[in-house]
């Protein structure tokens, strides 16, 4: 079926091949894959970095509201002991890959006794993300996920951060900024990062970033952090904690 | 060893069975760097011999052997099984499987089959991951746990308690317990399979010991009974 076409509007050669998943333009491209990865630069800005000592996720909160509750705004999660996942995008969209990122890891627990690689699960999420469409898998969305997670965990082969996106495409990162600041945070990142930086240095990098782009001033209320370290695991830092680095800075 | 399914009927038919007893005893034996197992090679079905010269050990990876033995169709069948998850793990996440997850694994592949079992009897012998001698034993539905040494097959109630008192230093008074070396398990294994072929009928004919260290897998073969 045919979208409108309109012409009047140059932007990302628009025409009538965007509207439906399963459909190719001519230059060889899926355009709702790419609209969904722009759903991605509405989101709140994440930022994940990793280091020999372990890796660091951190998220600005984005309360819109004052009586919003923040303990409901989940936006880095923990998917087992040694790895954890931050979100940004259509939150809601990301409920189904957590589900299954941790059924992921407890199975292959159950079925060998030991962790699972990090690579392996953002390999998985990197599989459920492609299963859309009319022709998908049973029960599978309709279309693309709008929300790109940044997975940081420790296995046998260190410290390690990975980026899946709605094309179920996964990459390896030292560092990396998903979100509305991405851009800015990005480029950060790339002049700043040395990967001799000890974690705590990554951490205090990571909140000055998110520091320069959040529209608020930054709180150790409005925004999460978690670390992965080989012997301490998944650790999410408390209020107290972040306001003991907040004063670092 | 009992066949699980009934020979006997009310007409004197005898019902068909799934399952047939091939005979064979494997021993598994760990020490501090090493880990050994043993088999004999004689495969039987009743009073007959099918062949002399079939082993139960099954190389897994350069640090797993697995002994199996029962229902000589169930042990190949569960190997191919098992040579086959061995790959998609692999392939899946770029490295061999250790010894533990193996073990893991042929546990839930077995207990899989809960109710129409596998009829196999499971030794792994492999390194853990300190690289210290390890095995693993199993029942035919999945149940298993790590030992030193375990007997199994049609001789393993004729050996393991021989295990107990020369290993284990089980039942013995006024003995200093020694560290078991690679030498004098071998040499243990050779005379435990010569006692097992005297009085086991469907023990005998031959003997192989896969041996695995830190350089990968040892095989060593010896003679025994052929009566």
């Amino acid at each position: 079926a045919f979208g409108n076409f309109d012409s009047s509007i140059m932007f990302m050669g628009r025409s009538e091949y965007d509207r439906d998943v399963n459909v190719y333009s001519p230059e060889g491209r899926i355009y709702q894959v790419e609209y969904a990865i722009e759903a991605i630069k509405l989101g709140s800005t994440a930022i994940g970095i990793q280091t020999k000592e372990g890796v660091v996720l951190a998220v600005e909160k984005r309360m819109t509201s004052l009586l919003m509750e923040s303990i409901g705004l989940e936006k880095i999660v923990e998917i087992d002991s040694h790895i954890g996942c931050a979100l940004s995008g259509l939150i809601a969209d990301s409920k189904a890959m957590i589900d299954k990122a941790r059924v992921e890891a407890q199975n292959h627990w159950f079925t060998y006794n030991e962790t699972m690689p990090v690579e392996s699960v953002a390999q998985a999420i990197g599989n459920l993300a492609m299963q859309f469409g009319e022709k998908g898998a049973k029960g599978s969305m309709s279309r693309p996920f709008g929300v790109a997670l940044l997975f940081a965990g420790i296995d046998e082969n260190g410290p390690q951060l990975f980026h899946v996106d709605p094309s179920g495409t996964f990459t390896q990162y030292s560092a990396k900024a998903i979100g509305s600041g991405s851009e800015g945070a990005q480029s950060t990142l790339e002049e700043g990062y040395d990967q001799n930086t000890s974690l705590e240095d990554a951490c205090k990098a990571a909140l000055n970033i998110l520091k320069q782009v959040m529209e608020e001033k930054l709180t150790s209320g409005n925004i999460e952090m978690a670390t992965l370290e080989p012997e301490k695991k998944y650790h999410f830092w408390s209020k107290d904690e972040l306001e003991d680095l907040i004063k670092k800075l | 060893t009992a066949l699980p399914i009934s020979l006997s009927s009310k007409r004197g038919m005898s019902r068909f069975s799934p399952y047939v007893l091939n005979g064979g005893t494997i021993v598994g034996v760990s020490g501090d760097d090493f880990a050994l197992i043993a088999s004999d090679t004689r495969l039987s079905e009743g009073f007959r011999i099918h062949s002399r010269t079939v082993p139960k050990l099954y190389t897994l990876t350069d640090s797993t052997v697995l002994g199996c033995c029962g229902f000589q169709g169930d042990c190949l069948t569960l190997n191919k099984h098992l040579a086959s998850r061995l790959q998609t793990y692999k392939y899946a996440h770029r490295k061999s499987m250790s010894s533990s997850a193996i073990a893991q694994m042929l546990s839930t592949v077995l207990y899989y089959k809960r109710f129409f079992p596998y009829y196999t009897y499971n030794v792994i012998a492999g390194l853990d991951s300190e690289g210290k001698g390890a095995i693993y034993s199993f029942d035919p539905v999945g149940s298993y746990e790590r030992e030193v040494f375990r007997a199994g097959g049609t001789a393993a109630n004729l050996l393991q308690p021989l295990l107990d008192n020369q290993i284990g230093f089980k039942n013995q008074t006024g003995v200093e317990p020694e560290a078991l070396t690679k030498e004098k398990a071998v040499a243990l294994i050779k005379d435990v399979f010569t006692a097992a072929a005297e009085r086991d009928i469907y023990t005998g004919d031959g003997l192989v010991i896969k041996i695995v260290t830190g350089n990968g897998v040892e095989e060593e073969t010896f003679p025994l009974r052929r009566d």
